[in-house]
C-alpha cells in the first residue's frame, strides 16, 4: 500500500507534538540565534508534513480506498500505485463477497397459460483467505425466491470447501465442492452461457450444478493441462421414485445426494483433464464413477458411471462449443423388477450431446450483442436393462432441441437474454425465454 | 462490483502477497531486458489533462502515480518495464510489461497468480498475443487478444490492464517524462 497511511488526526497529533518540543527547546536555551536555527528548521518541517499531507490527499482523491467497493467489471487494481504495490506487497482484500442470480420468464407457444416469472437463482457466496496457502469458498443459494413449507423455493449450499496450495502446480480441496464435469457445471453462472436456461445435456444428462462432499487435488500445469482428481460421496439410488416423472427428466438430478445427510457408504472416483495450450481453445474430458446403492439391506449393488468429453474454441468474435455425455448405471435389471408397472424405471444408459454457436456481432463500449444458436440431442433413457418380454420398457425417444437466441450484455456483470427453444418430440415444450442475470 | 470486506484485514494482516510467485520485479525486467546494463527507476505522474486523455482514449487511468523502470545500456534508454496489478476474479494478479521505444509490447509476464482457475494465462502462448501490440492496437479478448476458457475475468482484466500500461508510458513519453 502507500507510503503515507497516517490518518489525518494522527498527522495533526505528531505536528502539535513536533511543534511543542521544538518550542520547549527553543525557550530553553534562549539564545536568539538558536531560537532562529529552531523556527528555520520548524518550517522545514512543517513544509515537509504539508507536502506529505497533501500527496495523501491526492492519493485518497485518485484512487478508492480498500474498503470502498472495487469495480470488478473494469479489473481495477487496489489503491496503491502499481510499483509501489508490487515493492511493498498490496493489502489483498483477505475476504471477497460475490453473487449471481437469474430472472426468468418462460411462455410456452402452444400452451401460454403455463407462462412462468421466475427468480430462479439468488446466489450469495464468499472466498475467505487465511493466508497466501488456505482459504474456504462458500456458496449459499437460494432457487424460486421464497422458501418455506408452503412454497416451491430451496435453500441450498453449493458450495463449502477448504483450499491448500501444496506449492505452485498442485493444490488440494475438502469439503463440499463442484464436480469437474463437462463446460458448464463449474462455470454456471448467467454470464457465462448463452440462452436463459442452461443447456438440457448439461442439466438432463450431467446433473448441473452438481457437488458432491469429499477430498479432490488439482494441478495445473505449464503447457495448459489442468487435472483434477479425488474422491467423494456419490448417488443414492434408493431415492429413486419410480412413480415420478422426475427421473426421465433427470436420472441422476432424481438421485443426487448434494451432501444432506448424505449416505456415504459408497463413496465415488472422479477424473477430469483440461487442455488450454493453445490461446483460445479447451478440450477435455471428465469420468466420475462410484457405486449407488450405498450398501443397503435387500438392495443389490450397482454402479452409476457418468463421462464426458468437450472443447470449446474461441477464434475472434466468434465462441464455439461441443460437448457429449453419456451415463450408465449397472444392475438395474435387478433393481427394477421390484418396480415393474411403475412411471418411471431406472434407465441402463442415458446421453446427449450438443453443439452450439455464438458470434459477437456488436460492440460499444460495455454493451455486446451476442447472437447464438445451439443444436442439442438428448435421451434420458436411452437403454432399458432386459426384464424379459413385455416387462422391459423402450427406450424413450430423443429429444432433439434447437436454441436461438441472444446474450446482450449491459456490463460485463449484467446480462440480459432472449431465445427461442423447438423442441421435435414434446412439441408443447416449444417456448419463447426472456431471462435477466448478474455475477460479480 | 465487489464488496471488499477489507477494513480489518487491512489494519491486521501482514503485508505479503497472498500469491504462488512465480517471478520478482527484478527478474522480470532482466528477462525482458537482458543487454540492459542497469534500471533506472522513474516515478510518472499524470497530470489531470493526460488522464482525461486516457480517459477519451477509452482507457481508464487508475491511478495518476506510475513507476517505470527504464532499461539502460551505455546511458542509453532500451524501453521501459511497468509492474502493476489487476484483480483477475477475486484476487491480484502481478503482471509486468515491458515496452520497446518504437512503443509496442516486447514481453508481457506473469509475476503471481491467485486464482484457482485460469493459470493458463501464465503460459507463453497467451502472452505473446500481446508482442508488437501498440497503442492503438485494440487489446480486447474476442478482438485481436483469444480467451482463455474458464479464465474470461482474468484475461479480460489483464488485458486492460495491458493497454492501460501502453497508453501511460506513450502519454509520458510525450510529455518528456520518459525518454
Amino acid at each position: 500500500m502507500n507510503r503515507s497511511r497516517l490518518p489525518a488526526p494522527a498527522l495533526k497529533f505528531l505536528i502539535a507534538a513536533d511543534l511543542a518540543l521544538l518550542m520547549a527547546s527553543a525557550f530553553a536555551q534562549t539564545p536568539e540565534e538558536e531560537l532562529a536555527r529552531k523556527v528555520d528548521q520548524l518550517a522545514d518541517e512543517l513544509a515537509k508534513v504539508k507536502g506529505q499531507l497533501k500527496e495523501m490527499q491526492e492519493q485518497r482523491a485518485a484512487t478508492p480506498t480498500p474498503i470502498a467497493p472495487a469495480p470488478a467489471s473494469a479489473g481495477a487494481a487496489l489503491a496503491s500505485g502499481p510499483e509501489t504495490a508490487a515493492a511493498t506487497g498490496p493489502a489483498e482484500p483477505a475476504t471477497v463477497l460475490f453473487s449471481y442470480g437469474e430472472l426468468n420468464y418462460n411462455r410456452p407457444t402452444r400452451a401460454t397459460e403455463n407462462t412462468q416469472a421466475d427468480l430462479r437463482r439468488f446466489v450469495l457466496g464468499f472466498q475467505h483467505r487465511f493466508d497466501d496457502k488456505n482459504k474456504v469458498v462458500t456458496e449459499l443459494e437460494v432457487e424460486h425466491a421464497v422458501s418455506s413449507a408452503d412454497d416451491p423455493g430451496e435453500v441450498e449450499l453449493e458450495q463449502a470447501y477448504a483450499e491448500h496450495v501444496l506449492n505452485p502446480t498442485w493444490s488440494a480441496r475438502g469439503g463440499l465442492f463442484l464436480i469437474p464435469a463437462g463446460l458448464l457445471n463449474e462455470k454456471h453462472e448467467p454470464t457465462a452461457y448463452y440462452g436463459v436456461e442452461r443447456n438440457f445435456v448439461e442439466t438432463a444428462i450431467i446433473p448441473t450444478t452438481w457437488r458432491e462432499g469429499g477430498l479432490q487435488i488439482v494441478g495445473s500445469f505449464d503447457n495448459g493441462l489442468t487435472l483434477q482428481t479425488g474422491i467423494s460421496t456419490g448417488f443414492d439410488l434408493n431415492k429413486w421414485d419410480a412413480a415420478s416423472t422426475e427421473g426421465a427428466e433427470s436420472p441422476l438430478g432424481s438421485v443426487h445426494q448434494e451432501l444432506a445427510l448424505a449416505k456415504g457408504h459408497d463413496l465415488s472416483v472422479f477424473g477430469a483433464l483440461n487442455w488450454r495450450g493453445i490461446p483460445g481453445l479447451q478440450l477435455g474430458g471428465s469420468l466420475f464413477t462410484g457405486g449407488a446403492t450405498q450398501g443397503q439391506l435387500g438392495v443389490p449393488d450397482a454402479r452409476v458411471t457418468l463421462w464426458d468429453l468437450h472443447a470449446r474454441w474461441t477464434p475472434g468474435r466468434w465462441d464455439l462449443a461441443a460437448l457429449y455425455a453419456r451415463g450408465t448405471i449397472s444392475n438395474t435389471a435387478e433393481l427394477n423388477t421390484p418396480l415393474v408397472g411403475n412411471t418411471t424405471l431406472i434407465p441402463k444408459s442415458f446421453d446427449g450431446w450438443y453443439m452450439q454457436a455464438a458470434y459477437k456481432l456488436w460492440t460499444y463500449e460495455e454493451y455486446v450483442l451476442t447472437p447464438f444458436v445451439r443444436w442439442e440431442q438428448f435421451n434420458t433413457a436411452r437403454s432399458f436393462a432386459d426384464l424379459g418380454q413385455g416387462l422391459t420398457p423402450d427406450p424413450a425417444k430423443t429429444e432433439r432441441v434447437v436454441t436461438l437466441g441472444a446474450n446482450f450484455q449491459v456490463s460485463p456483470g449484467i446480462v440480459l437474454k432472449a431465445d427461442v427453444q423447438r423442441f421435435r418430440e414434446n412439441e408443447d415444450a416449444n417456448r419463447v425465454d426472456l431471462g435477466l442475470g448478474w455475477s460479480f | 462490483m465487489r464488496l471488499i470486506l477489507a477494513a480489518t484485514a487491512c489494519v491486521l494482516a501482514p503485508a505479503s502477497a497472498f500469491a504462488v510467485d512465480y517471478l520478482t520485479a527484478d527478474q522480470a525486467a532482466k528477462l525482458m531486458f537482458p543487454e540492459a546494463e542497469r534500471f533506472e527507476a522513474r516515478e510518472i505522474r499524470l497530470e489531470s489533462p493526460q488522464m482525461q486523455q486516457l480517459d477519451a482514449q477509452g482507457v481508464r487511468a487508475r491511478s495518476a502515480r506510475w513507476s517505470v523502470r527504464v532499461a539502460q545500456r551505455g546511458g542509453v534508454a532500451l524501453g521501459f518495464v511497468v509492474v502493476d496489478e489487476v484483480i483477475g476474479k477475486f484476487e491480484l494478479i502481478t503482471y509486468a510489461v515491458g515496452i520497446g521505444l518504437d512503443g509496442a509490447v516486447k514481453q508481457v509476464e506473469v509475476l503471481s497468480y491467485r486464482e484457482s482457475h485460469g493459470q493458463e494465462i501464465r503460459m507463453p502462448a497467451w502472452r505473446k498475443q500481446f508482442v508488437g501490440k501498440t497503442n492503438t492496437s485494440p487489446m480486447r479478448v474476442g478482438d485481436d487478444i483469444a480467451n482463455i476458457s474458464g479464465a474470461t475475468l482474468s484475461c479480460n482484466h489483464v488485458s486492460e490492464g495491458v493497454k492501460r500500461v501502453v497508453a501511460v508510458v506513450e502519454i509520458a513519453r510525450k510529455s518528456g517524462a520518459l525518454p
